[in-house]
């Protein structure tokens, strides 16, 4: 019976999406956007969409990701540390990460300051630093990065970038201001906040299993 | 042509996701299935972005070749990042359950918190 009524919902589904499927057949013109790229500064249309037209868009993801992470946080803390270290330390993997890792995090902080040019930006930009710092973690168990990394300090980190995104495009609101410049500072802070982000996801969920 | 591929693909990863959201018993399976869904809205979110012979939506293309829309691409690019940290959420919630509960099979889990509402 449950079953029944689950494909019989899938089927609606499917025959929702059919109309606007089918009206795939002519797509719509693009509309102009090099006059906004150029407006705000950026070589890129996406930037120029995501920093500049839909810059209200963008921070309050900004602050669903930080508010997420909080979340992540204070629901796998009171869940018990793993005994024995979760990630220990490798030899090889540390040869290795001594090689990738400047590699690794001098292209996110490329991708971070050239988003406005070509592809690129800050999420991205994050989400590879956090793939370097999970290298990097498995390199040298989790714990000791944790210590070297100083979390407490790490969360400042996070908040500060988070509160300088909106200072600053409460700024960009207030007198105008558009520019390179400022797309440079928008997506390094978001590429911060990411990198931040990944990093406690990465860290709660390896260290805080609990028991079953 | 391409369009109606990729956006059919998209489609049919939003049905499988969904079913596997509705069918599967586990937690960690229905969020899966949940993390499905969302690729295939993804996916056929950017096959809208698509346009016959476009090049990407930069400057400094020779002028005359048409573009691809960066509307979609910007708009995926938020549901990207949600998707990520709500899922994150999502599975470190089922983590929690799973402790409390000593199971992870959403009808028990349903049946553990009537009981705990009628006492």
């Amino acid at each position: 019976m449950k079953r029944t009524l689950a494909f019989g919902a899938l089927l609606l589904l499917t025959a929702v999406l059919v109309p606007g499927f089918l009206s795939l057949g002519t797509l719509a013109e693009v509309r102009p956007w090099k006059g906004l790229a150029v407006v705000y500064g950026a070589k890129n249309g996406v930037a120029a969409v995501v920093l500049g037209a839909r810059l209200y868009d963008t921070l309050l993801e900004v602050l669903v990701f930080a508010l997420a992470m909080v979340g992540v946080r204070y629901t796998l803390q009171p869940l018990g540390r793993w005994r024995e270290p979760v990630i220990p330390e490798r030899g090889v993997v540390r040869e290795m990460a001594d090689i990738l890792l400047p590699m690794v995090i001098v292209f996110s902080v490329y991708l971070a300051a050239s988003g406005h040019l070509g592809p690129g930006g800050g999420f991205p930009a994050g989400a590879i630093a956090g793939s370097g710092l999970l290298l990097l973690a498995m390199a040298k168990g989790i714990e000791r990065l944790s210590r070297e990394l100083h979390e407490g300090k790490l969360e400042f980190l996070e908040y500060g970038a988070i509160a300088a995104l909106l200072v600053l495009g409460a700024a960009g609101f207030l007198w105008g201001l558009r520019g390179s410049g400022l797309l440079v500072l928008f997506n390094l802070l978001i590429g911060i906040e990411v990198t931040i982000g990944t990093w406690v996801v990465l860290h709660y969920f390896a260290a805080h299993r609990g028991e079953i | 042509m391409e369009v109606l591929a990729t956006a059919a693909l998209g489609v049919a990863l939003v049905v499988l996701g969904f079913g596997a959201l509705v069918l599967r018993r586990l937690l960690i399976w229905k969020l899966l299935g949940l993390n499905v869904a969302s690729g295939g809205a993804i996916l056929f979110l950017v096959s809208l972005s698509y346009r016959p012979g476009g090049k990407p939506p930069l400057i400094g293309f020779p002028a005359g070749i048409p573009s691809a829309d960066p509307l979609p691409q910007a708009l995926v690019l938020t549901a990207i990042v949600i998707h990520f940290a709500t899922l994150a959420l999502s599975l470190a919630y089922a983590v929690s359950l799973a402790e409390q509960l000593h199971t992870q099979e959403a009808e028990r889990i349903e049946e553990a918190t009537e009981e705990e509402m009628e006492r």
